[in-house]
């Protein structure tokens, strides 16, 4: 059954246009210019109970106005949707009830308010009984390890500590479709993979459908089971994650700090390794994983070379999805 | 409660700030203790009203005023997420502390000059409701802008000076245009007119079509609010409920 279904989904917005500095401002004044500027174009989507997606692209790429038409927050300047059965924007209320938003950069927390008081004003907004609220609060404060916090003023905790309330809050009400715009933003590793874990719990256990938004490989790798890449307003690629990790996601960077200068046996690399800097006591270098493993990089390593410290990164997503765009482009001149 | 100094200290500032302007207004009775039928009790019970109507307003719906300033930068996000209706989501997320001291100074004036009788309860009572709903029609129906103009918190914050301005004065001291703006433009004059018009020698017409204005003005805002819904644009600002 279908979570969610766009068809030629599209938001165009009117932005001003205005040059530089004071004379661009005086002009602008008495002789306004206005572009239309496409956000989103025409997307066609389909996405099934309980999948797990990823919903990429780079800075601009028309994510969260996609988000934000999906959860009837924007009106759509043409195109249709359909989530849970029911159109966003004329039944916004009704579909509020069954699904669930966090949006990074805004918080459904009250600041000056310990998350106790938001999570009660929470089970009131969607009318949830007072034994069902009490234990289902109990459940997630649980889940969520938020007892040591529930009655700190929300201004008094870590990003990561709020990103857990903001989390657990949107869960409170059993939504059967949860929409996550950057849900991992500014977290540090630890924080990011214990959010990671707890989404995917509540994807198992209650069958929740995430669609997800994030500039994080790792959050694409471990939660999603689909990617969509959408780029300049318009769907790029739309596949299992597998493909793509195997495809696209398929190069590491690993930084190595030495206890000497780099030498010669630092340097010696198996075949797929390259070495992209080297300079004084660090080293990085990129590894293609189709060809060589990350361990057997490291194997060449251990007992020739004193390592003191080792990070194994992901590309940046950005690069990959040009990377993507590129592959995309080169196939389409081919045929 | 969280800042429970801050929020003594800032109610009863607002409560010592107009009780000064009640002292200067005193000062100025004592010279000419009539100024077209106004006495210094009228004036009082103006400010009682004004102040009073302003302060359940702020308490209990706390954004009115502010609606410009929501809309432009984004902010009806999390509300518009939700299944409660977005306006009075919007409008009751807020409460402003100072504005106790406006409804604490409000009901100790009446307490002070005002009718004590049933009737007189009443019609204060009657009086209360109409300034408030007017001071949050007319900043919604200002707020509302910010759908049609972008940001519009400029215009909304001049409407709002003005308008809080024009209810301290006796409505009897405007002549020709300046009193029919007051009565339909800036509808100021329902509010500073209440303490003859309705508290001291009731005028059925008047309090009715002020009651009709107050009523009017918050239908009008919130039909415009949910058209302006329409045309959000959100936004990208970090934000915070406060």
């Amino acid at each position: 059954m279908l979570a969610l279904r766009t068809r030629g989904l599209s938001k165009t917005f009117k932005v001003k246009r205005k040059e530089p500095g004071l004379g661009g401002s005086l002009r602008s004044l008495f002789r306004p210019q206005w572009e239309t500027k496409p956000a989103v174009r025409g997307i066609d989507l389909d996405v099934e109970q309980g999948e797990t997606v990823a919903f990429l692209g780079p800075n601009g790429a028309g994510k969260s106005t996609t988000i934000k038409m999906l959860t009837g927050i924007l009106h759509p300047s043409s195109g249709e949707a359909e989530v849970l059965g029911l159109s966003p924007w004329r039944q916004r209320a009704e579909l509020a009830y069954r699904i669930g938003a966090v949006f990074g950069q805004k918080s459904q927390l009250w600041y000056h308010l310990p998350p106790v008081d938001t999570f009660e004003l929470i089970g009131r907004v969607y009318e949830m009984r007072r034994d069902e609220y009490a234990r289902r609060s109990r459940e997630l404060i649980e889940r969520f390890e938020l007892g040591p916090y529930l009655h700190t003023p929300v201004r008094k905790l870590s990003l990561g500590e709020r990103m857990r309330c903001e989390i657990a809050a949107v869960f409170l009400h059993r939504p059967q479709l949860l929409f996550l715009d950057e849900p991992t933003i500014g977290l540090d590793v630890v924080v990011k993979q214990r959010i990671r874990e707890l989404i995917r719990e509540r994807n198992r256990s209650e069958e929740t459908t995430v669609f997800l938004t994030s500039h994080d490989a790792g959050d694409v790798e471990e939660l999603c089971s689909r990617v969509v890449v959408i780029h300049h307003g318009g769907l790029l690629l739309d596949e299992p994650v597998e493909r793509m990790k195997r495809d696209v996601l398929n190069r590491k960077t690993i930084n190595v700090t030495l206890a000497d200068p780099v030498s010669d046996a630092a340097l010696a690399l198996p075949d797929g390794a390259r070495v992209v800097r080297a300079e004084g006591r660090t080293l990085t270098v990129a590894v293609d994983l189709r060809r060589t493993a990350i361990e057997q990089v490291l194997a060449t390593w251990i007992g020739r070379v004193r390592l003191e410290d080792i990070t194994v990164e992901d590309p940046p997503l950005e690069e990959t999805i040009k990377h993507i765009y590129g592959m995309r482009q080169e196939t389409e001149a081919g045929a | 409660m969280e800042y429970r100094l801050s929020f003594a200290l800032l109610a009863g500032m607002m409560f010592v700030n107009n009780l000064l302007w009640l002292f200067f207004w005193s000062l100025f009775f004592n010279r000419f203790p009539v100024v077209n039928g106004w006495e210094l009790r009228d004036v009082m019970m103006l400010w009682a009203v004004g102040a009073g109507g302003f302060g359940w307003a702020s308490v209990l719906f706390g954004n009115f005023h502010r609606i410009a300033a929501i809309v432009s930068s984004g902010q009806l996000d999390v509300y518009l997420s939700q299944p409660k209706p977005v306006l009075l989501g919007v409008l009751a997320s807020r409460m402003s502390v100072t504005a106790a001291g406006d409804l604490l100074f409000g009901l100790a004036i009446y307490a002070w000059v005002g009718d004590r009788s049933l009737a007189g309860a009443c019609a204060f009572a009657l009086g209360l409701l109409i300034s408030g709903l007017l001071f949050m029609g007319v900043m919604l129906i200002a707020g509302c802008l910010a759908f049609y103009l972008g940001n519009s918190e400029g215009i909304a914050s001049q409407v709002f000076n003005s308008f809080v301005s024009l209810t301290t004065y006796p409505a009897d001291i405007f002549r020709g245009m300046a009193r029919i703006a007051l009565f339909s433009i800036v509808p100021a004059g329902f509010i500073s007119y209440l303490p003859i018009g309705l508290l001291r020698d009731f005028d059925p017409a008047f309090a009715a079509g002020a009651l009709a204005m107050a009523v009017g003005s918050c239908l009008a805002g919130a039909w415009l609010f949910g058209r302006g819904l329409k045309r959000y644009g959100s936004g990208n600002a970090i934000a915070m409920r406060s």
